[in-house]
């Protein structure tokens, strides 16, 4: 087992191979505040790569209702089950990643879905964090009630366990773009990926009987386009571009100024010590920062409350960096603040956005004149 | 989910088929050599191909070879399930034959599941006497040649490309919409191919062997160079069948003797090679490097 560094864990880590980091990173920042669980994503996804046989119910990009939605069903209960106790002190994790806790003869902790753990991928949907039969919760202001989706992609982990986990290294991280890919014609069906991955973002395909994952539109990335279910994304939730490890980093990066600027994009369970590549803002409403630690790890409150402060007029750079999401198909590499507009552009130099930080509001009059009618949508 | 009423009426007909089989050809086996000894490889007038039950295989000598954990290669498998094989072999100065025999009392022999792992055996052929070295599927300068059977490749011969109507035969599919043409319960993968869209069955459309449509053998012929190297060989020339015994499997596996691929041993008459065997169990999920390997390796004596 080798060393590498772990900047989410803020620690060094044993993990099967050497620390080798992509020339960039592709990454993405999900805003959970906006997330209205439409699905569009999904079905961005399941239309372009995987509506064939055996890919029944492969979904490489699903959303959950947390706390209680789940696909496959309880993934991350189990599998942190099996990771026991996770402590972290200040931003240091000091519990033991999937890897460090791996019994012997294997290279990981793992939890094994069956087929029915993927039968039920809507399980919990728009469901709260409490029984509604429990007690009654109708009357009752402000409520303490809530959930809230959680869109999932592969992570295209640094440190990714479905790599390390084949035993015939028929995974690989791309060095161009840290994007994690299966060699279709050299993998065997082993399925120790899917075991391997905690965030079950592999799959097993009956049908070709070898395993596939989420590619991340390289095609797309490839031409400086963005994923497809970024690019879909109907509440604009989704940044997408190249992350700078912390010592690297360009504030004018978009991506690298939401993660590690303002540190508003927090990874999923970083404890597992993968160093995911999917960050989150994690959603402002959940009264439970014991729940959002688990989750996003030690900084998530921090992060509510930069967002916040940017949601209320406080850091227009901040709110700049959120407004980009989904505003091109283009990837960005770049972006600016002058006075009310955030310009952005993309690998080129061309420019690809230009849009105000704030929309001015205009006032009609209700009667119009021309057409006889009067009008009720005046703002 | 329950089995299938037509998938129990199969597994009855195979097993009861092979019961009987097998008690005729266990009556007729020569006795089990003591352990120790290499494989004597018999001559006998022809080596069949694809019949474990055949009267030729009496002219051979069996031998038990203790089966242990692998516990070298991540990951591992220090719980092994089967504990022994019973191995004999013939050649007829054109091919060479070896049939496998072992206790699995669960058959398993689909992977259409996520969690359906297949039983299988493979024989190891290398060069040198009972190189103990090679026992690692061969090494950087010394490749071996890998035989191995498989069960779900044995059914989708036996009954056509197995898939999700041999697990759930009540399922319902809107559409595939790359096929639309085709009723959604009639799509197979021949229907991509006929399409000519196999891109979106992506295993298939790069030639990966596991997703072929088609057999014509239940055996796959690799060659490594040590742990991690297994790759398909361009020739499939070995042959083979497996059926169901009382108690587990009775496989036959054949391939020339001589050579047809870079890094594949070419076994000479009057001579002695490496061999090793292991045994998969899918009820307990053994896969690729989690499996149960001979103990040792053991000298592959090719009579003249």
């Amino acid at each position: 087992m080798a060393e590498v560094f772990n900047w989410q864990l803020n620690r060094t880590m044993q993990y099967p191979y050497e620390e080798v980091r992509p020339v960039r990173q592709a990454a993405a920042v999900f805003d959970t505040n906006k997330c209205i669980g439409c699905q569009t994503c999904t079905m961005a996804c399941k239309t372009c790569w995987t509506s064939g046989n055996g890919q029944e119910y492969m979904l490489w990009n699903n959303v959950e209702t947390k706390p209680w939605g789940s696909y496959p069903l309880a993934w991350d209960v189990r599998e942190l089950e099996l990771l026991g106790p996770q402590h972290w002190s200040g931003d240091t994790y000091t519990g033991k990643t999937i890897f460090e806790a791996a019994p012997t003869g294997e290279r990981n902790i793992a939890w094994k879905p069956t087929d029915l753990d993927y039968a039920y991928p809507n399980r919990g949907e728009d469901e709260v964090n409490v029984s509604l039969t429990v007690k009654r919760y109708h009357l009752k202001l402000p409520q303490d009630m809530w959930f809230f989706y959680l869109p999932r992609v592969c992570n295209h982990c640094t440190y990714a366990a479905c790599l390390q986990g084949c035993p015939r290294q028929s995974i690989y991280k791309r060095p161009e773009d840290g994007i994690v890919l299966v060699d279709e014609e050299r993998c065997r069906g082993y399925r120790v990926c899917y075991e391997a991955c905690p965030y079950k973002k592999i799959f097993y395909n009956h049908t070709t009987r070898v395993s596939e994952k989420c590619v991340f539109c390289f095609p797309a990335v490839e031409q400086g386009i963005q994923p497809r279910c970024m690019r879909n994304c109907i509440g604009k939730i989704r940044s997408f571009g190249f992350l700078s490890t912390p010592t690297e980093v360009r504030e004018d990066n978009p991506i690298d100024f939401l993660v590690h600027v303002r540190k508003v994009g927090k990874p999923l369970y970083p404890q597992f010590g993968l160093e995911p590549n999917i960050y989150y803002i994690p959603p402002i409403h959940v009264d439970s920062d014991d729940f959002l630690k688990m989750l996003f790890g030690p900084g998530a409150r921090a992060a509510i409350e930069s967002y916040k402060r940017a949601m209320n007029g406080e850091d227009n750079e901040l709110l700049a960096a959120l407004l980009l999401a989904v505003s091109t198909d283009r990837i960005i590499h770049r972006f600016a603040v002058k006075g009310n507009t955030v310009e952005a552009w993309d690998e080129t130099g061309e420019k690809v956005v230009s849009m105000p930080l704030k929309v001015p509001t205009i006032e009609r009059v209700p009667y119009d004149p021309d057409l006889e009618v009067y009008r009720y949508n005046i703002t | 989910m329950p089995a299938t009423d037509e998938r129990v009426s199969r597994r009855n007909i195979i097993k009861g088929a092979a019961v009987g089989a097998g008690s005729i050809a266990l009556a007729a086996c020569a006795p089990d050599s003591a352990e120790g000894e290499g494989v004597h490889v018999t001559r006998v007038s022809r080596v069949p191909a694809d019949d474990p039950d055949h009267h030729a295989w009496r002219a051979s000598t069996a031998k038990v070879v203790p089966l242990g954990p692998q516990d070298m290669a991540l990951p591992q498998q220090l719980s092994p399930s089967i504990s022994s094989v019973r191995v004999q072999a013939i050649h007829d100065g054109e091919r060479i034959g070896f049939r496998l025999e072992w206790d699995d009392a669960e058959s398993n022999d689909l992977t259409v599941r996520v969690d359906d792992y297949r039983d299988a055996c493979a024989v190891l052929l290398a060069p040198g006497a009972a190189d103990a070295n090679l026992r690692t599927m061969g090494s950087a300068t010394t490749p071996a040649t890998l035989l191995q059977w498989k069960a779900d490749w044995q059914r989708d011969l036996d009954f056509g490309r197995q898939g999700l109507e041999a697990v759930y035969p009540n399922r319902s599919i809107d559409t595939y919409p790359i096929v639309y043409d085709t009723p959604p319960d009639e799509v197979d993968v021949g229907s991509y191919e006929a399409a000519g869209a196999t891109e979106w069955l992506p295993g298939l459309n790069v030639g990966n062997p596991f997703s072929a449509n088609h057999r014509s053998t239940p055996v796959e012929k690799a060659i490594a160079f040590g742990f991690s190297t297994t790759t398909t060989a361009p020739t499939q020339n070995a042959t083979g069948r497996g059926v169901r015994t009382a108690t587990g499997w009775r496989v036959v596996i054949t391939k020339p003797l001589s050579a047809a691929d870079d890094g594949e041993l070419a076994i000479m008459t009057a001579t002695v090679s490496t061999c090793a065997f292991a045994v998969w169990s899918g009820s307990v999920r053994d896969a690729g490097s989690r499996k149960c390997p001979a103990k040792s390796v053991h000298a592959l004596n090719v009579g003249p």
